[in-house]
């Protein structure tokens, strides 16, 4: 029965009461009763919620208990769903101290390529390593890193691994594997007969106390330390300048005057070079300090295509125009070192280096006023009395720009050539290859095959069976560096190498099988590589620094040694003689490492193999590059398959047409054509073959016959068209143009609209990318593809276009195609205030934020496509087929568990990384403190070695994006059609030395 | 081809009914015997075989399909820049066609043009089916077609809304509402007509269903009245839907910020694009219909030469058009403008562009001829000519524009995939399959609205209400 008690009136002395407050009636216990059934029920001011009309409540409410109650059943009912039935979530019974679930935590650790060492930071998610950035405490690369160490993350989730030792191609346990090992070398110590060992470059004061050990114990040991593209020439004439191996590392930061003789050291390997370059491009003022590049080169390179002043010359003459320079700077007063003699040589530009007069006394002008800050580089693939021009130059201006330090040895060509034939008369009890592909990379594979049959025992230690483990009876899988400890020495620091996950399969790193290795021989060393390393670590440290501190930093800074070894005098006149004598003859090869696949270690890597090469923009494949010239006369169009006939050996492989690159100079890149794993096998022609055994020029081949073989083939390219067409995209200036009128004839067009401004309460995210500093490494779109988990789609998608890429770097060429000014543009979405793309969606599956983001609720979408179709930058991304549905652990683990996996048929595209974004809005509410700025950073931004990319917040007027969008270089592509873009660029800057610069050519 | 006898009925007053719109003599029994009866009797073998042909063409298309989405959209040739290909064609290419059985039957009802009698009933059936065909496609090229009923506003717990800034969204209202205006107005013309042959028939079946499907008419006064009434009312709210389709479906296009699609003569241009295309269609399937129907006393070369009149307008309106996007693009200095439409003259789809031009404007002229517009040859050659030539003109819009935008590094050739053509001929098969259907089970012909200019009809009615 329902009565309703008057509310106001008196009230008698209730005959029930529930509590004492009541029956006493103190008005707190009368109003508690009245509200009792209002929701919040415990009483209390008299503020009004202003949406619903109800009192505010201190707690929360039966009512919305159980609605919270019933959301959260209701929430918990939906997540435990298991649509796709992938497995069973657990959670911790014992949770690991450092772990949290959905926070991230972050170790130092280093990764190797070659004799360069990248310390990066490695990002982990519930302890899976999912995103690498530079390791932002080394003072050489400040952060950053290049783009394939950033890919490599995904090597550790390479379905294709070795997962457990194998001997004789059976699965085996570790000491089974390992008591082979040690029966064959305590048998050839028995018998003194020598035991081959190659492993890839020692850049690890650690490893190669090891390896001495190793020796020691076994002195018949005989170690190769083998980089196929680290370039012989420049070891050999490292040799021949400095008396013994070096590693020249530029310091660019201190040059005003770069002239590269095809060395291509903007390419993204070095990020302290690239640091240091757009340091220098990054200009507020025309009249802040800016260095020059010139670059005399063969193939078009990256650095080259950043030139200021470029000359296409055939690589076969580069020692000779070098030389020549030599000679004319000594001829204006430059100190030549004792013993040089270029008598070899004639004055002026020699014959067969295209460079005008004009120029060639520019570049002289320019390199003497430079003096010490000066330098010549030279391409590792450049034959080696280039080096040694180079050398001679740097000696005469007194460089400091380059520093040679002294390195470890590396085996040539020759080396191996002699070893294989060591191999073939038997003379070896047993061969090890460490991490490396002899069978593979040495050029004659044939006779490697052969050979290494004739070797007893032969064990290989690595990650994926590869060419040379077909070759071995014990196959020792090798744990990922991310599994792995270990320690480089860089000039700098000496950087550690820590695991950031425990071994995902049965796998150990290579060192620990040379420590039971010592064990077996009767070393007294220690069990683990952990305990060997801390041990030397912790006699080495400087005072003051634990080896917990160092290992967190990931480094410990050392004093630069000043001690580099002299030039000496004696080797110029042999190589000035080899340079004048060196002709151009035919066509010319140029081997180059490719940019993904490097020599062949990364060609299983998805990701490396899907960014486009950052000057043909092609994916997947190694076409060989004709020049302009060379495709005309001999009737090549791109696409059409061509025979490269050299020795004896030919192969069949598709061509394009590069401009800039001098006439009669063929390029095609190493690392392709691999015969064993998933994703790299038959993906590209193997180029190894036709390497030659010279040391002294290997990568360099004269007299190679070109033919059409008939038939074409589609190319996997990401651009297909090349020229700007006119329109006002990149803007490149001048020094001169940027000092005067930096704006150019473009006039920023006054945008009329009938509709309200848009308003942005908290933040209005931006972003600045500076064109000069750009090089076109692609480091960003590696580092895109980490963070956001793009899908990878093949090269049959590509060549349809359908790559899903968030960011792209568009490369245009203008001017005459001989040797064309190149500019590279990252393209990415604009996040336009008036975005064309939002108001066509039917559903409103992608709009603005308040923050000025263009969101995608991929859930949302259904795949109209139009927004795709609307977008002027065309950066939309479509999920043409299904790419990620079918993917398994492994190759799941490698996701960023803060970014959605998107399914077949949605659109998407770059959200600005707006999980980091909230990331730290999250943390800084955390704190209760603002956002700092420079705080956020994209995935591109963090990755870009140049600094090219700011983010930041445009609401802030001090922030740096904020100022550098009101540069004078500053300017919005495709501006006119009003769609607001929240990207500002600034134009690109060119320093040429002449008027007009790449055209005066 | 000769033109055929034209012999009008001589006994009508003159300037009352035009001649020549039937040959011979025509009585209102005769009229039924011809029309009505023929659903009655035994399909010819050549009707099988065609209808096995188009059945054919029909399940290439369901398997082409089927295909897609078991694979994606992927299986197209679709691809980035080229968002929207063969899909949105064949899309606007069907809408189109459909238009001239609603300018036929609603437009020149208005006008009292009597020379659609005959043939307005046909050019209607083929609007329904032509915008069947058409509406696949929204649906089908979606990436996630199982959730293309997210493209309607519909209240859900979610609270989530449909975008109606979005022309996409206005294309469901605008091609739903076409769909169901055109089927009912088809529907009613089609009463009086089932009335008669439920009432001829002798088989049970049959008048089981058409008892059912003329709602009972018995010919009442009351039934024509009314039946005037909701005719009159239909063809009112068609006639703005002739208007209104092409012109939603242009702003698909012209609202966007395509260069090449950014244009405010769109709605004109589409609309009458579209009369043209479905002309020339109605003509192609007319003359077939004529000869093998033996209706040639009823769908006379009068008829014939009428419809090649408004396709040789038509195809001067987009002649015009064609050349106002020229002088557009020039005018307007704008160069991504320019540089779209030289790209349909010279660019890689250069072929597509004249392939366009010469089919609809240049073919067509021969029309100015009365002696072409009286050969079969001529008619159907512009005919299809008009058919290839205005898919290609969608091509031209879609695929030339889309390919070449503002940004030279996104530029990208387009290929179809065998997918591609699946679907179209597929959608071709639909259209036939259903045409053939239908010239066997319901009158092809509007007996009733043809009875209408027979000297029979002319004393009973007064004025110029000629009509019923």
């Amino acid at each position: 029965m329902k009565t309703r008690l008057p509310e106001h009136g008196p009230v008698e002395t209730p005959r029930f009461w529930r509590t004492l407050e009541e029956r006493i009636e103190t008005p707190e216990a009368r109003q508690a009763a009245h509200d009792e059934f209002l929701p919040g029920g415990v009483p209390s001011g008299i503020n009004y919620d202003d949406v619903h009309g109800l009192p505010p409540q201190s707690g929360v409410s039966r009512r919305d208990f159980l609605g919270l109650v019933s959301a959260a059943a209701a929430l918990a009912a939906t997540v435990a769903c298991d649509r796709k039935g992938q497995g069973t979530v657990v959670p911790y019974t014992k949770r690991p101290v450092e772990v949290v679930p959905g926070v991230a935590n972050y170790y130092a650790s280093a990764h190797q390529e070659g004799r360069r060492v990248y310390p990066v930071l490695v990002k982990t998610r519930e302890g899976r390593p999912i995103h690498l950035t530079g390791n932002d405490e080394h003072p050489g690369v400040k952060g950053k890193t290049s783009p394939r160490t950033m890919a490599d993350v995904l090597r550790l989730y390479d379905p294709d691994r070795l997962r457990a030792p194998k001997s004789e191609g059976w699965v085996v346990g570790w000491p089974e594997a390992e008591s082979r090992l040690h029966a064959a070398l305590k048998g050839a110590k028995g018998a003194g007969k020598p035991v081959l060992l190659i492993s890839g470059a020692v850049a690890s004061p650690s490893r190669k106390a090891l390896l001495a050990e190793f020796k020691a114990a076994l002195p018949t040991l005989e170690h190769l330390a083998y980089e196929p593209v680290a370039g012989d020439a420049a070891e050999e004439a490292a040799k021949a300048s400095f008396g013994q191996p070096v590693y020249l590392q530029p310091r660019l930061a201190k040059a005003k005057v770069i002239l590269s003789l095809g060395a291509d050291f903007l390419n993204g390997e070095d990020p302290e070079a690239l640091g240091a370059w757009g340091a220098q491009r990054r200009l507020k003022n025309a009249h802040d300090p800016i260095n020059r590049l010139w670059v005399l080169e063969g193939p078009l390179t990256l650095t080259g295509t950043n030139a200021d002043q470029r000359f296409p010359v055939t690589p076969s003459r580069l020692g000779a125009a070098a030389f020549a320079l030599a000679k004319e700077l000594a001829a204006k007063g430059l100190p030549l070192p004792a013993g040089s003699d270029l008598s070899a040589l004639s004055t002026g530009v020699p014959q067969g280096v295209d460079i005008p007069a004009k120029a060639w006394t520019s570049l002289v002008k320019d390199l003497r006023a430079a003096g010490r800050n000066a330098v010549v580089l030279c391409g590792a693939q450049m034959p080696a009395e280039a080096h040694q021009a180079a050398h001679l130059l740097n000696a005469m201006l007194g460089s400091e720009a380059v520093a040679a330090v002294p390195a470890e040895p590396l085996a040539t060509v020759k080396d191996l050539e002699a070893a294989a034939q060591k191999m073939a008369s038997g003379a070896y009890a047993a061969a090890i290859f460490w991490d490396v592909n002899p069978a593979y990379t040495f050029p004659q594979a044939a006779a490697w095959k052969a050979a290494v049959a004739k070797v007893p025992f032969r064990a290989w230690i690595g990650q994926v069976e590869d060419e040379t483990a077909a070759q071995c009876q014990v196959l020792l899988p090798e744990s990922h560096w991310l599994e792995s400890w270990g320690d480089f020495s860089t000039p700098t620091a000496a950087v550690l190498q820590q695991p950031a996950i425990g071994t995902l399969y049965e796998t150990r790193q290579g060192e620990e099988v040379l420590l039971d290795a010592l064990k077996a021989l009767g070393a007294a060393v220690p069990e683990a590589y952990h305990a060997y390393l801390q041990a030397r670590w912790k006699k080495e440290l400087p005072l003051g620094t634990s080896f917990e501190q160092a290992l967190h930093d990931g480094l410990v800074k050392v004093e630069a040694k000043a001690s580099s070894p002299a030039f000496k005098g004696a080797s110029v006149a042999a190589a000035a003689k080899r340079a004048a004598e060196s002709k151009a003859e035919g066509l010319e090869l140029v081997l180059f490492p490719g940019f993904a696949t490097h020599d062949g270690r990364h060609a299983n890597n998805s990701w490396l193999q899907e960014t486009p090469d950052p000057i043909s923009k092609m994916t997947w494949d190694n076409p060989v590059a004709l020049s302009v010239q060379d495709a005309k006369a001999l009737g090549v169009d791109e696409g059409d398959l061509v025979t490269l006939s050299l020795d004896g050996v030919t192969l069949r492989l598709p061509a394009v047409i590069q401009p800039g690159q001098a006439k009669g100079v063929l390029a095609l890149a190493l690392g392709y054509g691999r015969t064993t794993g998933g994703v790299a096998k038959g993906v590209g022609v193997d180029a190894f073959p036709l390497l030659g055994l010279d040391p002294t020029a290997p990568n360099v081949r004269k007299g190679v016959r070109l033919a059409k073989a008939g038939g074409r083939k589609e190319l996997s390219r990401t651009q297909s068209h090349h020229r700007m067409e006119g329109r006002d995209l990149v803007r490149s200036l001048t020094m001169d143009e940027f000092a005067h009128n930096p704006q150019g004839h473009h006039h920023t067009p006054e945008l009329v609209t009938l509709y309200e401004e848009q308003r942005f309460p908290d933040h209005k995210w931006g972003m600045v990318i500076d064109l000069a500093a750009c090089v076109g490494c692609s480091a960003c779109i590696v580092a895109c593809q980490s963070e956001n988990n793009v899908p990878v789609v093949g090269p049959e998608q590509v060549a349809r276009g359908r790559e899903m890429h968030w960011i792209r770097i568009d490369r245009y060429y203008e001017g005459e195609l001989e040797n064309p000014k190149v500019v590279h543009q990252p393209m990415l979405c604009q996040h336009c205030d008036n975005a064309p793309c939002e108001n066509v969606c039917p559903v409103n599956a992608t709009n603005h934020s308040p923050e000025g983001l263009n969101q995608m609720a991929y859930n949302r979408c259904v795949g109209t496509r139009y927004c795709a179709n609307n977008c002027p930058y065309k950066v939309r991304r479509f999920n043409f087929l299904e790419y990620t549905a079918y993917k398994t652990e492994p190759e799941t683990l490698a996701y960023n568990p803060e970014v959605t996996v998107r399914p077949r048929g949605v659109m998407e595209k770059c959200s600005f990384c707006v999980q980091r974004i909230n990331d730290v809005k999250i943390r800084a509410k955390g704190d209760g403190r603002a956002i700092l700025d420079g705080e956020i950073t994209t995935a591109c931004m963090a990755g870009c070695p140049s600094d090219a990319i700011v983010f930041g917040d445009l609401k802030d007027p001090k922030s740096k994006v904020s100022q550098l969008v009101a540069a004078t270089r500053a300017y919005r592509v495709l501006e006119e059609l009003g769609v607001k873009p929240a990207i500002t660029y600034l134009a690109d800057l060119k320093n040429p030395a002449l008027e007009g610069g790449h055209h005066e050519a | 081809m000769k033109l055929d006898a034209a012999t009008s009925a001589g006994d009508i007053p003159e300037g009352l009914i035009e001649p020549s719109l039937y040959v011979g003599k025509v009585t209102p029994g005769s009229l039924d015997d011809q029309v009505l009866a023929f659903p009655e009797t035994k399909p010819p073998r050549q009707w099988y075989f065609a209808l096995a042909i188009t059945l054919t063409a029909a399940l290439i298309g369901v398997i082409s399909i089927g295909y897609t989405f078991y694979l994606g959209i992927g299986a197209w040739g679709n691809t980035s820049p080229v968002f929207w290909a063969f899909d949105i064609i064949n899309f606007v290419f069907w809408v189109g066609i459909g238009h001239a059985g609603t300018l036929i039957s609603a437009i020149l009802f208005l006008f009292r043009k009597r020379w659609r009698n005959a043939i307005a009933r046909f050019a209607e059936a083929m609007t329904i089916f032509a915008v069947i065909c058409a509406v696949i496609f929204p649906l089908i090229h979606v990436g996630r077609p199982w959730l293309a009923y997210w493209l309607f506003p519909y209240p859900n717990q979610r609270a989530l809304w449909t975008n109606f800034r979005s022309p996409l969204l206005w294309d469901v209202f605008a091609v739903n509402t076409y769909f169901s205006v055109s089927a009912m107005f088809w529907y009613l013309g089609l009463i009086p007509d089932i009335a008669s042959m439920r009432d001829r028939t002798t088989s049970k079946l049959r008048k089981i269903i058409y008892t059912v499907l003329a709602m009972g008419w018995r010919g009442a006064a009351t039934h024509w009245q009314h039946y005037e009434k909701a005719y009159l009312l239909l063809a009112g709210l068609a006639t703005g839907l002739v208007l209104s389709v092409h012109s939603v479906v242009s702003f698909d296009f012209a609202t966007s910020v395509v260069p090449g699609w950014h244009m405010t003569i769109f709605p004109p241009y589409f609309v009458a694009g579209a009369i043209f295309a479905g002309f020339a269609m109605v003509v192609m399937v007319l003359v077939v219909v004529r000869e093998t129907m033996q209706l040639k006393n009823l769908i006379t070369m009068r008829h014939l030469d009428v419809m090649n009149k408004v396709i040789l307008a038509m195809s001067c309106i987009m002649g015009y058009s064609y050349m106002m996007e020229g002088f557009t693009a020039w005018y307007s200095m704008n160069e991504y403008l320019h540089h779209a439409f030289m790209n349909i003259i010279t660019g890689t789809y250069g072929w597509a562009g004249w392939v366009t031009i010469s089919c609809n404007i240049l073919i067509p002229q021969i029309l100015w001829f009365k002696k072409a517009r009286a050969s079969y040859f001529w008619m159907i050659l512009v005919a299809v000519g008009v058919t290839i030539g205005m898919w290609f003109e969608r091509f031209v819009i879609i695929v030339i524009s889309l390919h070449q935008d503002y940004l030279p590094s996104a530029w990208r050739i387009y290929k179809p995939t065998m997918v591609d053509f699946g679907v179209l001929l597929g959608t071709f098969g639909i259209f036939f399959t259903l045409v053939l259907l239908f010239a066997r089970v319901l009158p092809v012909i509007a007996t009733t609205e043809v009875k209408a200019i027979l000297p029979d009809a002319q004393p009973s009615h007064h004025g110029d209400d000629h009509h019923a």
